[in-house]
């Protein structure tokens, strides 16, 4: 297990350094002045030649890429130009906003998924196992963006039951604030794991090892979940590790809708200013959530099925 | 009870116990109905269309930054609310023109700034703006204060703004924009000579209480302040980028005042909701379509010329604006000096003279690249303008480009058309500024080079009678317009929304004046 553990760390880092690289060419093969957007349009020319000259946007690209590394060995991701705050501090202030968000949309979608899922298989080809099969596949053909502004326009403008924009203040409001980003992008999360959950129970459910806990007389409920749910649950542990990429990137779209703040908004304004070492601190910090959750996701799946140890 | 077509059974206990949770569910929320978001009495919730991230007058890129330290600090003179551009005395109990370079000034003695840095002094006037003008502040806003020399300090708080040459706009963009911001100098150089993202020390009606990146800026009274009051305890200041969000908010409740899309504006002419109100202002933006005349397809003027005839600018304000806007007819809005009343090419098309110009140019298969931002609107102009150009036979190629590609263009020389839009200050001298000689590869993308042009730019500034300024800047628009490398389309303009407990103070262009903000009686 150790041994596993280490090449996941290493393959990790790796994966970390690829993205964080490849984003940083892209970022610079993007045309635009980042200095002339900084400074806007009344700088002089001398202004901007030192601006480019402190950003070191004067050296030559792999100079500049060593230069980040050597800085980001130092735990050193720059200063913002407009602020002049940290880079650091600019990411980390932004950063719970977005982990609650994803959290809270994983949670509610996986709770109801798996609950969804795992009666759906136990009660299979009845009313129930059809009504959840349909709210199943509505929630996984909703496109967020559409479900989040019909939320807003029934929960908030026109129920006023949660509030539209903002990320609130205090622990209550905080989830006061959430239920409506969290609800949009966590939907289509829960007809997905309904539906995994649904499939690998059912093959799970056929399996010798159930078959005996019923011919034992063990009672149904227990034998659904001790001896099928928690094999059935292992494809959800993967999907959820590598499913926070992709609520990462439904994050962005929330937190404009929402006006809510969080590293999805802080790398959208960025790339449009060309904020270069606000760009590179987000997508580093994201890049790191990502690969941090599916290496999680791995290890949490090893030492469940010992199978999955020898296959990497 | 039994399901027939199905092999669910479902028993009354089951059925009943369902239900009562489902209904209990559904009543959850209701606990929440019609709950209050309105904000307290005292709270002002309004939108920005940014983050204001730097505290430092010398170093603000804009509007949005501007709003918080017109709140924060003062200033001698502040714009005047209302419909007509003008300004008011602030920090000023005596500000007087004694003759075209100097600017005689006294200070009220009752302004203090926070943190123990003392009364407001003449000194500090001096200080602020020479920090501007020196070039170790490094600041971007320096031109706006253009031939300023210096502040002669004549008593504690009594001075003289000193001028190289004589220079009108310091009445309209520098004193009562964000170079009339007046900082503290002990302050600023107990910092270290700049300030960042927190306010070292504030004077205003208000002080910066809290900023939480992204989402909101507090501001709150000032208790010290001994001027008039300004009428809300709080100001709550909420960057919200997108119209749609920001529209939803305020039809939430959570929004007292915001700039609505032109879109929206049809439907907050029938009804505003909550009892709210909206306001209509005229912007001093200006968007218009440009030609590279540098461009071997463009070099001919009859050519441009055609192009010019040959849109129709009264579609576009249609489609893409939704009829809310009005043609424009130059690079100057209505209300500043130098406002045209009507542009030399039409409004619209008259496709017969641009054919005609067309068969004059001598060309033929015209075919053109249209360079857009990827903005719904300007995508909808552009579009309408490659339909209208079509029917004169000329093929147009729509780019459509994010802002940060679209505004590297100043030096891409193979620009051919473009759909562009500036941003304005309430003087003629900022419009002109960009489409000199010395702007070409930088923000003249047309590469207009017309030395009359040059000339009226730079002797106008410097002129006094406000007649003959103005019709000097119908000239330098008519010149503009006679080279054939520009298309005037619209200023557009600024709709607001606010609810029905304030009453909202705007400048002439629709942005606000949270100072003067009042409450609805």
């Amino acid at each position: 297990m150790l041994n596993f553990a280490t090449r996941r760390f290493g393959l990790s880092l790796l994966i970390l350094f690829v993205a964080v690289t490849v984003m940083f060419l892209m970022i610079r093969a993007v045309p635009g002045d980042p200095v002339q957007i900084m400074l806007g349009p009344r700088a002089t020319p001398e202004l901007q030649a030192q601006l480019t000259a402190a950003l070191g946007l004067d050296q030559p690209i792999w100079k500049q890429l060593l230069i980040f590394y050597g800085n980001l060995l130092q735990g050193d991701l720059g200063t913002d130009v407009f602020s002049g705050r940290a880079v650091t501090d600019i990411v980390f202030q932004q950063l719970p906003y977005t982990l609650e968000l994803i959290f809270a949309s994983i949670l509610w979608s996986a709770t109801l998924g798996i609950g969804l899922g795992a009666y759906a298989a136990a009660h299979p080809n009845t009313l129930i196992d059809r009504i959840a099969a349909a709210i199943s596949v509505s929630f996984v053909a909703a496109p967020a963006f559409v479900v989040a502004l019909l939320a807003l326009l029934v929960f908030a403008v026109h129920l006023q039951w949660f509030p539209a924009i903002g990320a609130g203040d205090g622990f209550l409001d905080r989830l006061d604030h959430l239920v409506l980003p969290a609800f949009a992008i966590g939907l289509s999360w829960v007809g997905y794991i309904a539906r995994l959950v649904r499939a690998s129970m059912l093959e799970v459910m056929g399996e010798s090892h159930v078959r005996t806990a019923r011919a034992f007389g063990i009672a149904e409920r227990r034998v659904v979940m001790v001896y099928a749910l928690r094999i059935a649950i292992l494809p959800v542990v993967t999907v959820i590790g590598v499913g926070m990429g992709f609520l990462l990137s439904s994050a962005v779209f929330a937190e404009i809708v929402f006006a809510r703040p969080g590293l999805g908004k802080l790398v959208i304004d960025s790339i449009t200013t060309r904020n270069y070492p606000i760009v590179m601190g987000s997508v580093l910090i994201s890049t790191a959530l990502f690969v941090v959750s599916t290496a999680l996701a791995d290890l949490i799946n090893a030492l469940l099925d010992p199978r999955a140890r020898t296959a990497h | 009870m039994k399901i027939e077509w199905t092999n669910a059974n479902i028993g009354r206990r089951r059925f009943l116990k369902g239900a009562t949770a489902l209904g209990a569910a559904s009543a959850l929320p209701m606990g929440w109905a019609n709950r209050a978001f309105a904000a307290e009495d005292g709270v002002l919730r309004v939108r920005a269309y940014g983050d204001a991230q730097n505290m430092d007058p010398a170093h603000s890129v804009g509007v949005v930054e501007e709003e918080v330290h017109a709140s924060i600090y003062n200033k001698l003179i502040q714009y005047k609310p209302g419909e007509e551009w003008g300004w008011q005395m602030d920090a000023a109990t005596m500000i007087e023109q004694v003759d075209p370079t100097h600017i005689k000034f006294a200070l009220r003695d009752d302004i203090g700034f926070t943190n123990g840095f003392g009364a407001m002094t003449a000194e500090d006037v001096k200080f602020s703006m020479e920090r501007i003008v020196d070039d170790a502040t490094d600041s971007p806003n320096k031109p706006d204060l253009g031939p300023f020399s210096h502040v002669d300090v004549t008593g504690e708080r009594e001075g003289t703004i000193v001028l190289n040459s004589p220079f009108a706009p310091i009445w309209s963009i520098a004193l009562p924009y964000i170079t009339g911001n007046i900082v503290s100098k002990a302050a600023v150089e107990a910092a270290g000579g700049r300030i960042g993202a927190d306010p070292v020390a504030e004077s205003g009606p208000y002080l910066r209480d809290s900023w939480s990146p992204k989402e909101k800026t507090v501001l709150k009274r000032n208790p010290d302040w001994k001027g008039d009051a300004p009428a809300w305890d709080t100001v709550e200041i909420y960057p919200i980028d997108d119209e749609n969000t920001a529209e939803i908010a305020f039809e939430a409740g959570e929004l007292d005042v915001t700039r609505v899309s032109l879109g929206s504006v049809e439907r907050y002419r029938a009804g505003v909701p909550n009892g709210g109100s909206l306001v209509e202002k005229p912007s001093l933006y200006y968007v218009w379509m440009g030609m590279n005349v540098e461009h071997p397809k463009l070099q001919n003027q009859k050519l441009r010329q055609a192009i010019q005839h040959a849109v129709d600018v009264p579609s576009i304000l249609e489609a893409a604006y939704f009829g809310a806007a009005e043609p424009a007819t130059g690079i100057i809005a209505p209300g500043l000096a130098g406002h045209r009343p009507s542009s030399l090419v039409p409004p619209q098309a008259n496709f017969e003279k641009a054919a005609q110009l067309l068969a004059e140019s001598g060309e033929t298969n015209v075919t053109l690249t249209l360079d857009t931002l990827n903005k719904t609107t300007f995508t909808t102009t552009a579009q309408i303008i490659q339909a209208t150009l079509a029917q004169i036979g000329i093929t147009v190629e729509v780019n459509v480009l994010e802002s940060g590609a679209f505004w590297a263009s100043g030096d891409n020389e193979n620009l051919q058309l473009v759909l562009n839009r500036f941003s304005m200050t309430p003087d003629p001298y900022y419009a002109t500024s960009w489409f000199t000689p010395e702007q070409i590869g930088k923000w003249n993308w047309e590469r207009f080079n017309s030395a009359e042009f040059n000339e009226i730019h730079e002797t106008a500034a410097g002129e006094t009678d406000v007649a003959k300024r103005a019709e000097m800047y119908q000239r330098a628009q008519d010149l503009m317009e006679e080279s054939g490398a520009y298309r005037f389309i619209t200023h557009e303009a600024t709709p607001v929304v606010h609810s029905a407990r304030v009453t909202p103070a705007l400048r002439p262009d629709g942005l606000s004046l949270f100072r003067y903000f009042g409450k609805a009686t």
